[in-house]
């Protein structure tokens, strides 16, 4: 007998979208919709919090071992929650007036539960699907502000790169399919670690080439970023937090689940190629965000950067030299950047929604995104300024927030691997998004004033507040709560 | 909970509570009972503290519990003759400086609740003995004195903020990577992952690290930098007179008097007992990085218009005493020399840190009442302000070295504990003395005596709450200068712990030839 009740997080997710999708025809209120969504992903969180570390597979059960629960699973559903629940509650404020609001609540649902779905598959049929799902709902939400042209361009973006990214992924999949005669990843990687050979075949060179193109359109590694600051600039606001925070994680999932568990059996000379590309992500992110004038697009090409910086997982796991520690080491270290960044990027994409509105509604402008809207923030929005404040001192790694803990165990594994040149430009690169991380903060407190003080949205503040609270209290965890956490779902994936 | 622990959450309270103050009384009352608790304390650490009581793994007042216990990083404080007078030093100064800004009337909250912020990351520094607490510790020190140059300081601001924010970043994030290699090899090699400092320092010292010459180079270079540009030391000396030029005057107080110290306070705690194992052609370097601040900033001193700029960089020159002397003090063997040049460098960090206090603290005031800080538009200020005057000669004085200051103390004992290994190296430095007193007495002469510049208008003489801080300052370096016992004594109790027990610094590691180092 096959016990589903693992499962009961997804499930709870899709009978709520159902839920919202039906009530919304007959409903008139359409606000209580939104509460209903934040009980449903609330009461999801619980039931993964609730039995964290369990460790269920589905061996006997039709899907065949496609689906497994694992700590693995369950860090990157209770982040995909959190994020959805940041979101949900900037929802109720941003869009508590939209009559199309029940369509928004059940696609972000859905698209919670396709990235969750993601995690969870050990099948690379299983993980398409949870892609195409959050992909697909996630492309509509981008071009939720209809009359927006902007909004329309970044779900046109999207969608089109999406489209493409899906194609090479499933031209990948096949590829490997034929090689190896399995979908499942524990077959393949067990074909790979019985035929040596195998690896090193032009053919699975494509396939690799291909998965690496197709997850790194989802992960924005350069050069597949040029979607993402067009679609996080253009689409709303919440929605970019949602993509950033949400979508971009899921595309790390997937290629933690497959590139890990594929390195480690196959240990060629793949290092050399995600190196590269770690580098040149990071690197080209970092100076890009420099320049950039409006902070949203900034914090798109900031996301980017932090793409590079969770790729060095990659680096580590592929280089052959590196000792099991560091593997570890990396992946734990990946995990907790990847929830660090997702809490902190979605915020700070929610902090500027908050922003954008408070501006609009006072001043005339045509970019509310602007930087030197922002200037004299710290007087005009006290709470506001001071909690994006330190969601930006999150993303730049600097203590006491999570952001920082993150980035200190990636960056240790990348010299527990001896990959010192690697940690070098780590570090530098960090060093440099403090700078245009801290340009914002310059504006926000010592800019002069352009008008009189906004009257902040209780809503927003409080997500916000959410947000850094608990980066704080992961920072002060007692007892490495969240770096066990980590550590248990690195195993999971490693399995060393 | 232990005093350090109380200290720390004293100035946490007030600077939460000050944040949340209206007026300026408000936030000043806050900080004054705050940071004058946080004083107490640290007084009555001081009082408290047995000299003798000193050994290389136990530390007066330790604390130590569990933080992050799978990657080694645990809650870890305590003080030592190192230590103590730096936090000292900090309380002190930061105390003084919350009187200093009696009538800080732009926005008062969030100013106190800096200052008290910097005080706590300051403290912080000194008394963490984990290094994963020292370096969120040396990091956040950025943050207050970051706010405090944006938003009090002067029209380059944005500039020199962002310079001092991305230039020491960069040193920090490179000493970071010398702590990781540091932990990771640590680890390895005994199967026992921590970031404890004394762990991880004497297993670098008695090279039980099974690493090859390279890597225990690359973990001391990159320590080494972060240290040097903190210090700052030239050729990394560039974001200093800037920082200085536009922070307001508690922020370069602070700056110079403590944060400074910061460096000089690594380079003790963590370089120094590894300098053994290194490469020895490091200590030479550093003892260079010292002689080039100390021929560099009279130099660069001389040639400033601006009064605050020559202050600052009379504080370069005078850190670079600090690096000859513990260079020196290394290659001394067990020659008593060392405890000299040992001790007179680690004095100095106290003295100029009292001493640069009184200088910056005048040069505010001058400031304050007479709009600028150019040399050439002052001149005569005796005349208005006989009471300025008095501070302001009594501090450049013992600036420039003068007996019975604390400065003296401290210079005449590195210069004479370390010709013995590094002649060459202090004749050198020697020559930098006159051009020292002729800055300094140059500047004094300029701003204070002669004709009065009538364009200044009527001048008004130094407040109270500006007056108080600076004598107290001028009080301590006489007092020190006459009788430097009080904090001399329990450095010397640990540089002589160190010398006898052979525990810290490297005794047999460096071949010394009697009658010094050759060439040098």
């Amino acid at each position: 007998m096959v016990d589903y009740t693992a499962l009961l997080p997804e499930g709870l997710l899709i009978v709520t979208a159902a839920i919202v999708l039906l009530a919304g025809l007959f409903i008139t209120q359409k606000k209580i919709l939104g509460y209903i969504t934040l009980v449903g992903l609330l009461a999801s969180l619980g039931l993964i919090l609730k039995d964290w570390n369990l460790t269920a597979t589905f061996d006997s059960a039709p899907f065949y071992g496609a689906i497994v629960v694992d700590p693995f699973s369950q860090i990157f559903g209770a982040m995909f929650l959190i994020v959805g629940v940041l979101v949900a509650i900037a929802a109720l404020k941003a869009y508590g007036d939209n009559p199309r609001q029940d369509e928004f609540y059940s696609m972000m649902l859905l698209a919670t539960v396709g990235m969750m779905v993601v995690a969870m598959s050990k099948d690379l049929l299983a993980l398409f699907i949870g892609f195409e799902l959050a992909s697909i709902s996630t492309y509509a939400l981008a071009g939720f502000d209809k009359r927006d042209p902007k909004s329309i361009e970044a779900a046109l973006k999207y969608f089109l790169i999406g489209g493409l990214s899906s194609s090479l992924m499933v031209f990948g999949i096949s590829y490997i399919y034929g090689l190896t005669g399995s979908t499942n990843i524990d077959t393949i990687a067990s074909v790979f670690g019985a035929n040596p050979g195998l690896a090193a075949t032009p053919a699975i060179l494509l396939a690799m080439v291909m998965l690496i193109a197709g997850f790194g359109f989802k992960m924005a590694f350069v050069p597949f970023h040029m979607w993402a600051p067009d679609t996080y600039e253009g689409a709303p606001s919440i929605v970019s937090a949602l993509l950033a925070a949400g979508s971009k994680k899921m595309g790390f999932a997937a290629a933690f689940r497959l590139f890990i568990v594929g390195l480690v059996a196959m240990k060629v000379d793949w290092y050399i190629a995600f190196m590269i590309l770690a580098v040149v992500t990071m690197t080209v992110g970092n100076i890009l965000a420099v320049v950039q004038t409006s902070v949203k697009r900034m914090l798109a090409y900031s996301s980017i950067a932090h793409a590079g910086y969770i790729a060095v997982v990659f680096v580590v796991v592929a280089y052959w030299n590196a000792p099991d520690s560091a593997v570890n080491l990396a992946v734990t270290g990946g995990l907790m950047h990847a929830f660090s960044h997702a809490i902190g990027k979605a915020a700070a994409f929610i902090a500027v929604a908050a922003i954008a509105y408070m501006i609009l509604s006072k001043d005339k402008v045509d970019d509310p995104n602007h930087v030197e809207n922002y200037d004299g923030l710290g007087k005009r929005a006290p709470m506001t300024a001071f909690l994006f404040a330190l969601l930006l001192c999150s993303l730049a790694g600097i203590p006491p927030l999570f952001g920082f803990t993150s980035k200190f165990v990636l960056f240790l594994s990348t010299i527990e691997a001896g990959l010192l040149g690697l940690a070098i430009i780590c570090v530098l690169n960090s060093a440099l998004s403090v700078y245009y991380y801290a340009k914002v903060v310059m504006r926000m407190y010592w800019g002069e004033p352009k008008g009189e003080a906004f009257v902040e949205s209780s809503t927003y503040t409080f997500v916000l507040a959410i947000a850094v609270i608990a980066l704080i209290v992961l920072f002060f965890a007692p007892g490495d709560m969240v770096y066990q956490w980590a550590e248990t779902a690195a195993h999971a994936v490693t399995g060393v | 909970m232990g005093l350090i622990t109380i200290l720390m959450l004293v100035l946490l309270a007030g600077a939460i509570l000050s944040l949340l103050t209206k007026t300026t009384a408000q936030a000043r009352g806050v900080a004054l009972v705050s940071s004058f608790g946080a004083l107490a304390i640290s007084i009555l650490m001081y009082l408290t503290y047995d000299a003798n009581f000193n050994t290389i793994t136990n530390y007066a007042f330790e604390e130590s519990g569990t933080w992050m216990p799978s990657i080694g990083i645990g809650y870890h404080v305590g003080v030592d003759g190192i230590s103590l007078p730096m936090v000292l030093l900090a309380t002190i100064v930061c105390a003084l400086c919350a009187i200093y800004s009696w009538s800080e009337g732009k926005r008062p909250n969030q100013y106190f609740a800096l200052l008290l912020l910097m005080d706590l990351t300051l403290i912080g520094v000194f008394v963490s003995l984990d290094f994963f607490m020292f370096y969120v510790f040396w990091e956040l020190t950025l943050l207050p004195m970051f706010f405090l140059i944006g938003i009090w300081g002067g029209p380059r601001k944005d500039y020199s903020a962002i310079k001092f924010l991305i230039y020491t970043h960069i040193a920090s994030v490179l000493m970071m990577l010398g702590i990781f290699a540091l932990y990771y090899f640590h680890g390895a090699s005994t199967g026992f992952y921590t970031f404890d400092i004394p762990t991880l320092v004497n297993a670098y010292k008695d090279g039980i690290l099974p690493i090859s010459q390279y890597w225990l180079d690359f973990i001391f270079i990159t320590i080494m930098f972060g240290f040097m540009v903190k210090m700052p030391s030239v050729p990394f000396h560039t974001w200093l007179p800037d920082a200085h030029v536009e922070a307001p005057t508690i922020g370069s107080i602070i700056l110079a008097g403590v944060l400074l110290k910061m460096g000089g306070y690594g380079l003790f705690r963590v370089l120094l007992p590894m300098m053994g194992v290194a490469s020895t052609w490091f200590i030479y370097l550093i003892a260079l990085f010292g002689l080039m601040s100390i021929l560099y900033s009279p130099f660069a001193a001389l040639a400033q218009k601006d009064l605050k700029k020559l202050v600052a960089f009379s504080s370069i020159g005078h850190m670079g005493f600090i690096s000859l002397g513990v260079a020196a003090s290394v290659l001394a063997g067990m020659d008593p020399a060392r405890v000299v040049a040992h001790t007179g460098a680690m004095f100095q960090m106290f003295s100029h840190g009292i001493i640069t206090c009184v200088l910056f603290g005048c040069c505010g005031v001058i400031e304050h009442h007479t709009h600028t800080r150019i040399i050439d538009d002052l001149g005569g200020l005796t005349k208005k302000m006989p009471k300025l005057a008095i501070l302001m000669v009594a501090g450049f004085f013992a600036s420039l070295g003068l007996p019975l200051c604390s400065g003296f103390v401290a210079e005449f004992g590195i210069l004479s504990g370390s010709y013995h290994t590094m002649p060459i190296f202090v004749i050198l430095a020697a020559i930098s003395i006159p051009f020292t007193a002729g800055y300094h007495l140059w500047a004094v002469q300029r701003t204070l005596f002669g004709p009065y510049n009538e364009y200044l208008g009527d001048v008004k003489e130094i407040k109270w709450y500006e007056f108080t801080p600076l004598a107290i300052w001028v009080i301590i370096f006489v007092i020190l200068g006459i009788y430097p016992a009080p904090i001399i004594d329990m450095m010397q109790t640990t540089t002589e712990y160190f010398l006898l027990s052979g525990d810290i610094l490297p005794i047999g590691g460096i071949h010394v030839p009697p009658g010094g180092a050759v060439p040098w």
